[in-house]
């Protein structure tokens, strides 16, 4: 077996070896001993592209592409290539090895017996008589290899990213109606292993899949439902951030309650200011001809794409103007909470003070808001209070 | 203003909202829709019709994409035929009860549609009115400002 073996390597070799492959061929007998302690080392030590041949062929591959620890790390990048030039060698020795060639799933020498290796000797027998350079055949078998290891590839390769320290994979699209927790707790990597596969199974399977992976910390409680609190928990934690991200002169408040005042306020504060400047702008609306405005604001704002919004808002627009319009005494929809706000009619001498920063022009139709606020249906009035109006204007 | 921008992952944070010049276009076409359909010289209705276009083309750019967009449009839509705020009961005063304030209700009397959602969709939906308000406020004072100079 060493002569047939190593002829059968050596004359093949003549064109194609490199030191990189006779590197990774001694590696490969040692790991081959590893994997296989019945080997007999010493039957290959001359061709230790046998000792690669033992192997089923997805760990060959994974050997070759994760080779030995004391391996230089340049043969990574050059693996590929290599294990296009073995596979190649490899069929060569198929047919020169004889009955001596040892295989571990008990192939016939000659002809392999397992349908595996005999699908993949088909398909690149076509290489084997073929001495095309070893970039093309690499480049050409790689894919193959490549696509073939991985179905098979994916069982071993789950314990490897499952001892990563990895973040829980929260699933932030599980809606409220079918989330459910699945709690993944594991303080070992053997649980990781067998759950870590049906997870990695579902969450490749596609992310559709309503769960909520998240992990244990140490020392906290691991039942499903003390999870699902608090994943819900930091759920709303996140969401309370970014609101007092969002509302000014909230993130120095610590404490939910007054953090949750604050944005009320600022609510409503804004809704005031929105009723407030529809007000400012129904005063100054027969004069003004406000079609002449698109081309003003359309340069403030930034040249986006207004075509695209004109021409598809086109008709909803189109019926609110209607809608608004056509209702004579519009009805507000939306009541204040009476609780919070209290009706304050607008005092002219007030509303002066804090109006009359926006300009000149305003104080003399300041009178006529106040007067129609008076004569207002408190149902359906506005709360414009000025005390509580802040000069954010 | 961020352009709109939506992202598959349910983190809100990246949702940056709003598109301001098609908020703009929209709420300058019902201004100048008012304008000339409302020669009433009542300011108050006129107003109050602002305030709905105002609403209206927040909701509107926002989409249906948001619970809070989706219940003002159903609310704008929906015209109701009879007045719907009846005058209310004067409130008699009370004793105050209740003496810790349920802050989650209040918020979910102000952003339209939180009466149907839960607290954790309450603060993303009032994050993204929060961002609605203030550019529907910022484009108003534009206006406003553009008008008055």
């Amino acid at each position: 077996m060493e002569p047939g073996g190593s002829s059968g390597v050596g004359s093949v070799n003549s064109g194609t070896y490199t030191p990189e492959i006779a590197e990774s061929l001694r590696f490969e007998e040692e790991i081959q001993s590893l994997i296989d302690p019945s080997f007999d080392a010493s039957s290959a030590a001359g061709g230790s592209f046998t000792a690669l041949l033992g192997l089923p062929a997805n760990q060959a591959v994974e050997l070759l592409h994760h080779p030995g620890p004391g391996e230089p790390p340049a043969s990574a990048a050059s693996s590929s290539p290599i294990a296009g030039d073995l596979w190649r060698l490899r069929l060569v020795e198929q047919h020169a090895v004889t009955d001596t060639l040892r295989l571990p799933f008990g192939c016939s020498s000659t002809f392999p017996s397992d349908a595996a290796l005999v699908e993949r000797a088909a398909r690149f027998s076509v290489f084997a008589t073929d001495d095309s350079p070893a970039s093309s055949s690499g480049g050409g078998l790689s894919p193959e290899l490549k696509a073939e290891p991985p179905d098979s590839h994916s069982p071993p390769t789950l314990p490897v990213p499952a001892e990563k320290p990895r973040r829980p994979s929260k699933r932030k699209e599980c809606e409220k109606s079918k989330a459910k927790a699945v709690a993944k707790k594991s303080k070992s990597a053997e649980e990781n292993t067998s759950a870590a596969k049906p997870a990695a199974e579902e969450n490749t399977s596609g992310d559709k899949l309503p769960y909520v992976h998240v992990r244990a910390r140490r020392g906290q409680a691991t039942d499903s439902h003390s999870l699902a609190e608090r994943a819900r928990r930091e759920k709303i934690n996140a969401r309370m951030k970014l609101l007092q991200e969002l509302v000014p002169g909230c993130s120095k408040i610590t404490g939910t309650a007054l953090v949750l005042d604050e944005i009320i306020n600022h609510v409503q504060s804004l809704q005031r200011q929105v009723e407030f400047l529809s007000m400012k702008l129904a005063a100054v609306n027969p004069r003004i001809d406000f079609s002449g405005l698109d081309h003003i604001l359309s340069a403030e704002c930034g040249p986006l794409a207004m075509g695209s919004g004109c021409g598809g808002g086109a008709s909803d627009p189109a019926t609110w103007a209607s809608e608004t319009a056509a209702s004579t005494g519009g009805i507000r929809r939306m009541p204040p909470p009476q609780q919070i706000w209290h009706l304050d009619l607008v005092h002219p001498q007030q509303s002066s003070t804090v109006w009359e920063n926006n300009g000149a022009a305003h104080p003399h139709f300041l009178l006529s808001p106040a007067t129609s606020l008076v004569g207002y249906d408190p149902a359906s009035s506005v709360p414009l209070n000025s005390n509580q109006l802040k000069t954010e204007l | 203003m961020e352009p709109k921008s939506c992202s598959g992952d349910g983190n809100p944070s990246r949702n940056l909202h709003p598109s301001k010049p098609l908020m703009a276009a929209n709420f300058l076409r019902c201004l100048s829709r008012i304008q000339q359909t409302a020669t009433n010289s009542s300011v108050g209705s006129r107003s109050r019709r602002i305030r709905r276009a105002a609403y209206a083309s927040m909701a509107y750019s926002a989409g249906h994409r948001r619970a809070w967009s989706w219940a003002l449009l159903r609310k704008l839509r929906c015209r109701r035929v009879r007045p719907v705020i009846l005058p209310r009961r004067p409130r008699i005063a009370r004793p105050q009860v209740v003496i810790e304030i349920d802050r989650a209700e209040v918020l979910r009397k102000l952003v339209p549609g939180g009466t149907g959602m839960d607290y954790c969709r309450l603060l993303e939906e009032t994050a993204d009115y929060i961002r609605c308000l203030a550019t529907q406020v910022r484009l108003m004072q534009t206006v406003t400002d553009s008008i008055s100079s």
